[in-house]
Order: structure tokens, then C-alpha cells, then sequence
């Protein structure tokens, strides 16, 4: 690791040590990573913007961890364009981690995604010294239906273009958010980079991802099969987005965060039982939770939402249908490398998990 | 065909337009949110012909019939008189406006401009709701109510609307005269409400904040109310409203002097209790499997609803919209009568009121200095 940091801080920055990066959502599971990498290489001002709602010792954490004397702290919310205007003063760099996640109803999502993303471009433009906003999507914004080409997935795959038949608030709110940032960018010039993980997982989240399977009917559901899942550790991922924020010349540009061993939705849910704990599970081959996505939608349309639609055929080819992924992009654009394996990102995530279970 | 709109683009504005999309002979003309993005996304999803961020504007061009009030309640009272001004009729969402005052005005106003008002105590209207009042009006309980009981719980959790209300000092819940109840309780007194045949009754508040979220550093949030509701001549009723206990109800009891009846709105059952008792050892076991009995056919309405198509849930929204409609086209009554409107208005008033003056006597408790001062 410490050799890798020396490789990356001899690179050339689009930043200098003394500018300003703000880094939001900077208490949530991957910003305080980010916050202590940018702090590792030596940049003397990042700041971050805090909910009033982050704990206290979430923030404390952060401080302690990053260094009382690098980073400022900036309470405020996003939805207000007064703490927007104080929080990007100055900001050569901005990570735009914050996002409305585990938002169950569309409107919300869009709220915390969509209208907080664009307070903060519309605050950047004000003080006109932005060199870079880092815009953290995700793999759901590609539309994955079967007529995209080949099966190995890179960022060269279409965006969904109607992310409401999803069914998922976070999806939709991420599509909408990714076609806001472009929208800026094209319109006001702001060099932008997206930056779309997998599945990130890692101490801090400890769920299971709904690509292997769900649980919500009494039994746990395995959807995946022999699915690569998309694994991205939380280090690996931080990595991937610190050095998106600050390596020269690759503005418009968008990367896909996965790591490399990735295992199979098979091996991960063995895995996890092994390690984490004994629960029966009942495998559910593809065509029939296709099928049973299929009617499912056909059903709720039928119904007038009776049943929501909350699985249908545009979810299953997001998560359950057979794909592979690249990192090559990421690795050949921005020089990054794994600085976690995926056995010792998988040995932390299942302690993780165990320590979870035994608090529970 | 009538043409609706809807102010306020959040969270509730999606069940209205899903539910308005199920009625027949309306459409939704245009939608409005002071965040056009938040108009533009509502727009995307529901078959919208326009978005707007200014009310002003979507009255003068889409000129719809009726207006949908979605907004936080602070607002209420300001943009349903400017929608009444321009000739619509106006259905405003849960609590109808901030005070007594507001809502008796806001009433009159719409009767002076010949329209119709309502407000989204849609919980009113879901089919067991409906099913009690028709057994109520059918005089099951024996005689007018005597005695009420209504539940009405919020689980207050870290995450989405709780807990950016608990986070944020700033958030606009606080500002409401009975910050967090005020934005909540209103379903569960209107059903005490539509049983008082009189405004003539008195209010006994009892709220504090919870161990739980006075754990939390929380000063200003009351979760726990306890209300004790009379009519002079009348019924009376109790009102519990908790964050803490559980299960979480929302469930309302009422009984005549003869029978009883059992609302439970999360499972939408409703169980009929029996006035008489049965002799000796019978009361131990006949009720039991009576009441085994009357869950199954709740079982029985309730799927047979769902495989029906009538089982949203929402349904209740759709019930009172429709109703609403149907009051505006056949110039009929309104499905909420005004008088209730006002009563709920009036009792959440005397709690908000007893709260504050509960909350002074608190702070003059804790700071005897400052009440020697006094």
C-alpha cells in the first residue's frame, strides 16, 4: 500500500496541496475513506460537508481519523443554497458523494439526489474556480436488457433511458443525477467525472447485496446463480474516486469501479454462510425469477399498483442477468490498482458482519 | 371531464396522482412545485400535460376544476385561498391548515365563491372504514357512541423523514405549532371527530418527550401524547398517540351502550364486539371462536377485495377523491363535513395549546429563578 501511495502522489495532480477539495457525504460508508486518502497525499484543505443530522461521533471519527488540522467541517445540507454557496467557496475539487440512499419513495431519492446535485453545481458556478467535480453513480443507471452488446459490461453501455419502469427509487434518482451533471457540464463547461461502482461492501455495510438474492418473502431468495457479482471493496472504491478527482486529463469521462477477483453469486453466498452464519436458502433458476419478474410487472400494471412494481423484467436485467465487468478503463486511465484483495476485502467484510450479528 | 392539478411534489403528491390516474373522467392537467425539478420528475412519471413552479401561472393556463393541496402544512391556508380565488375547487392534504381560524376561514371562503373543499383524511375512506361506519349508522352499537378510543402511532426511526426531522433544527416540522404531532396526529383525531355531533367539547392534554429521544439530545420534538376528549351531553374519547410503544397502532375502538367495534386500519380489519355476555363458562369460550370467526371473514372481505383490484394501499385516497369529485359535478355534499374539518382543527388546537403551556411550566419547574423573576 505505502508503495502504491508513493506511486500515486508522484502524479500529477489537476489540484495543488493547498487547494480546496469538499468532499460531501463525507460520514457516509465510502466518504471518510476518500477524506483520509485525500489527507494521506497531502492535500492540506479538504473540507467536508456534514449533515446537522451526522452524529457527533461520526464526525468525530472523521476528524480523529483524517487529522484535526486537515479538514474543515462545514455543517449544513445540501437542499439549502446558502450552505451550498459556503460549502463550495474556494473549491478547486469537488467529490459528490452524498446521495439519497435507502430512500424508499421516488420523490425523496430525487430530492436528496437530483435537487442537492444541482444546488451544488449552481453554488460552484458562483465562485468559478471549480477544476473538477467527481460525481459518484452507480451501476444502475445502465440499461443492461439484453440488447446491449455482448455481455461483458464496460462504460461504453447505454444509460437507462426510462430508469421509472425500474421501479426503484435510487436507480431513477442516480439516472436523473448523472443526466444533470452532463446537462451542466455541457451547458457551464464544469469538467466533470462519473464514477459508477458495483456493489460496495466492506465494514460499514454489512448487507448482502439484492444481486445475489432477496429475502423479503420468509426465505432467502438466490437470484444470482453463477452471476459475477460486481464487488468493489470500500478502500478499492475510495481509491478509485480519489484518483478520478485528481489525476490530469480525464475530464467527461466515466469509470466503473470493480474490483478484480470477483466471485460468483454462488461462491459469495457459500462464502458468506461459512463465515457469517447458517441460513437456508432456495436457489430460484433464471427463467423462473424472470418469469416471475415478468408477471409480476404485468401484474402491477394490470392492478393499477396494487402490487407496486417493485420486480420487473428492467430489474431483472440489472441485477440478475448473466454479465461480465471490466476494469480495464480504470486501470489503464487513472492507474488504479487494488490496494485490498478481494480475500482480505471478504475477510473483513464477513468479520464485519459476524461483529454486526453479535450486537444484533 | 375534470381537470385536476396538484401543488407539492413530494412524497404524498406520487399517491395522489396513482390514485387520480384510477378515476374515471379526470385528468391531471398540470402539476406545480416551487423546486421545478421536483414538478419535473412528478411530470415524468404520471401523465402529466404540464409542470410548473408557480401556482399563479398554472391557474391562469391550465385553469384547472380542482386543485390538489400537497404541500408542507404551513402553506396551506395561503394557496388553497388562491386557488378558490381562481374559481377551483380545492382538496388540501392532512392537517387542513395550522389553526381553528385558518380552517373556519378557509371554509368560508369557499362557500362564499360557491366551491367545494375537502381535506385528506383519506384514512376515513378505506373500505373497513366504510364498512364501520355503515354498521354505526345501522345502529349496532345500540345508541349514539359513548365512549371512544383511537391510537394513533408513528415509529421514529434514524432514517428517511424521521430521522432528517430528528437531524436537522432547522427542518420545517419544527416550525409547525405542534411540530411533529401536528404533521401527524390529525388522521387519528378526525375519527373521534366524525363521532362528536357538537363542537362543544373539552381537551385534556398530556405529552412529553420520550426516554428514547430525549436519549438523543431531543428537546423540542413531543412524541407521547395522551388526550382525554369530552362532548358535553356526549361521547368522550381518548387519544394515544406514541413513537415508543408497540405495536405500533392505529387502531380506534368505539363503543354504544349495547355493542362495540374494532377498527384496526394497519390490518384493516374490523371485529364487532358483543354488548351481552354469554352465562358462565360459555364466555370463556363462545367469544373466542367468534372472534376466530370474524377474522376469518375479514380474511375472506379482504382477499376478495385484492383480487378485485380495490385493494391500494391507498384505496381510501381513492374513495374520498372520488367522492370529492362526484360532490363537485353533482353539486352534492362533500363527503368530509365541514363541521368535522373544523373540529379537528379545534381539537388539535387545545392540544397544541395545553402542550405549550405545559412546556412553560416545565421551563419555569426546571429555572425556579427564572420563575421567581415572573
Amino acid at each position: 500500500m505505502t508503495e502504491h501511495m508513493s506511486q500515486t502522489e508522484q502524479q500529477a495532480s489537476v489540484i495543488s496541496r493547498d487547494d480546496v477539495a469538499l468532499v460531501t457525504g463525507a460520514t457516509g460508508f465510502i466518504g471518510p475513506r476518500v477524506v483520509q486518502n485525500l489527507v494521506n497525499r497531502g492535500f492540506r484543505r479538504v473540507r467536508v460537508l456534514v449533515r446537522p443530522s451526522a452524529s457527533s461521533s461520526e464526525t468525530k471519527v472523521l476528524l480523529q481519523q483524517a487529522g484535526q488540522n486537515d479538514l474543515q467541517v462545514i455543517y449544513g445540507n445540501l437542499l439549502s443554497m446558502d450552505d451550498c454557496i459556503a460549502a463550495t467557496e474556494d473549491a478547486r475539487v469537488i467529490i459528490h458523494l452524498a446521495a439519497g440512499r435507502g430512500e424508499k419513495s421516488i420523490p425523496d431519492a430525487y430530492l436528496n439526489s437530483v435537487v442537492t446535485t444541482r444546488n451544488l453545481l449552481e453554488a460552484s458556478l458562483l465562485h468559478r474556480c471549480l477544476l473538477r467535480f467527481v460525481n459518484l453513480s452507480s451501476f444502475s443507471v445502465y440499461a443492461n436488457d439484453g440488447r446491449t452488446p455482448g455481455k461483458r459490461l464496460d462504460e461504453t453501455w447505454p444509460v437507462e433511458q426510462h430508469p421509472e419502469r425500474r421501479g426503484d427509487a435510487y436507480s431513477f434518482a442516480k439516472a436523473r443525477q448523472e443526466e444533470l451533471v452532463v446537462e451542466y457540464s455541457k451547458k457551464y463547461g464544469i469538467p466533470c467525472v462519473m464514477i459508477r461502482p458495483g456493489w460496495v461492501y466492506g465494514p460499514g455495510n454489512t448487507a448482502i447485496t439484492g444481486r445475489v438474492g432477496i429475502g423479503s418473502f420468509g426465505v432467502f431468495l438466490h437470484l444470482g446463480g453463477s452471476n459475477r457479482i460486481p464487488l468493489s471493496y470500500v478502500d478499492n472504491c475510495a481509491e478509485a474516486i480519489t484518483l478520478a478527482a485528481l489525476v490530469p486529463g480525464v475530464d467527461g469521462e466515466v469509470f466503473n469501479i470493480v474490483d478484480d477477483d470477483l466471485l460468483s453469486s454462488r461462491q459469495l453466498l457459500r462464502l458468506y454462510k461459512r463465515h457469517v452464519r447458517r441460513f437456508s436458502s432456495l436457489y430460484v433458476p433464471k427463467f423462473l425469477s424472470y418469469s416471475l419478474c415478468y408477471f409480476w410487472e404485468r401484474y402491477s400494471a394490470w392492478s393499477e399498483g396494487q402490487l407496486p412494481p417493485a420486480f420487473n423484467r428492467c430489474r431483472w436485467n440489472s441485477f440478475w442477468r448473466k454479465t461480465y465487468y471490466s476494469n480495464d478503463k480504470l486501470k489503464k486511465a487513472l492507474g488504479w490498482m487494488p490496494i485490498i484483495s478481494t480475500q482480505e476485502g471478504l475477510r473483513r467484510y464477513f468479520e464485519a458482519c459476524r461483529r454486526k450479528d453479535a450486537h444484533a | 371531464m375534470l381537470k385536476a392539478a396538484i401543488v407539492g411534489c413530494g412524497k404524498i403528491a406520487d399517491s395522489h396522482a396513482a390514485q387520480m390516474g384510477r378515476i374515471r373522467n379526470c385528468e391531471i392537467v398540470a402539476v406545480c412545485d416551487r423546486e421545478p425539478l421536483m414538478a419535473r420528475q412528478l411530470k415524468e412519471r404520471f401523465p402529466v400535460k404540464a409542470a410548473y413552479s408557480n401556482l399563479a401561472e398554472l391557474l391562469r393556463e391550465a385553469r384547472p376544476d380542482v386543485v390538489h393541496i400537497t404541500t408542507p402544512p404551513e402553506s396551506h391556508f395561503q394557496l388553497a385561498g388562491m386557488c378558490l380565488d381562481a374559481g377551483c375547487h380545492v382538496y388540501v392534504e392532512k392537517p387542513f391548515t395550522l389553526t381553528e381560524q385558518e380552517a373556519r376561514k378557509l371554509i368560508a371562503h369557499a362557500h362564499e365563491r360557491g366551491l367545494k373543499i375537502t381535506a385528506g383524511h383519506d384514512d376515513q375512506f378505506t373500505h373497513v372504514a366504510r364498512r364501520m361506519r355503515a354498521l354505526v349508522n345501522s345502529g349496532f352499537l345500540g345508541s349514539s357512541p359513548v365512549h371512544m378510543e383511537s391510537y394513533y402511532c408513528y415509529e421514529l426511526a434514524d432514517t428517511g423523514y424521521a430521522g432528517a426531522l430528528l437531524g436537522d433544527k432547522r427542518h420545517w416540522v419544527r416550525k409547525l405549532p405542534g411540530k411533529l404531532l401536528h404533521n401527524v396526529i390529525s388522521h387519528g383525531i378526525a375519527r373521534v371527530a366524525e363521532y362528536f355531533s357538537t363542537d362543544d367539547v373539552e381537551v385534556l392534554a398530556y405529552g412529553f418527550i420520550s426516554p428514547y429521544l430525549r436519549s438523543r439530545g431531543e428537546t423540542e420534538i413531543i412524541d407521547e401524547l395522551r388526550v382525554i376528549i369530552t362532548e358535553t351531553g356526549g361521547p368522550t374519547a381518548y387519544f394515544t398517540f406514541s413513537s415508543q410503544m408497540r405495536p405500533s397502532l392505529h387502531l380506534f375502538r368505539i363503543y354504544g351502550n349495547k355493542n362495540g367495534l374494532i377498527l384496526d386500519h394497519d390490518q384493516e380489519t374490523l371485529i364487532k364486539l358483543r354488548g351481552a355476555r354469554y352465562k358462565s363458562y360459555a364466555e370463556k369460550f363462545v367469544p373466542p371462536v367468534n372472534f376466530a370467526r370474524q377474522y376469518l371473514g375479514n380474511l375472506r372481505t379482504n382477499l376478495r377485495c385484492f383480487l378485485a383490484r380495490d385493494f391500494h394501499m391507498k384505496s381510501g385516497m381513492k374513495c374520498l377523491i372520488e367522492a370529492f369529485y362526484q360532490s363537485i359535478v353533482n353539486d352534492g355534499p362533500v363527503p368530509i363535513p365541514y363541521r368535522e374539518i373544523v373540529l379537528t382543527a379545534k381539537i388539535m388546537d387545545a392540544i397544541f395549546l395545553q402542550l405549550d403551556q405545559g412546556r412553560s411550566v416545565e421551563a419555569r419547574v426546571a429555572s425556579p429563578q427564572a420563575a421567581s423573576k415572573d
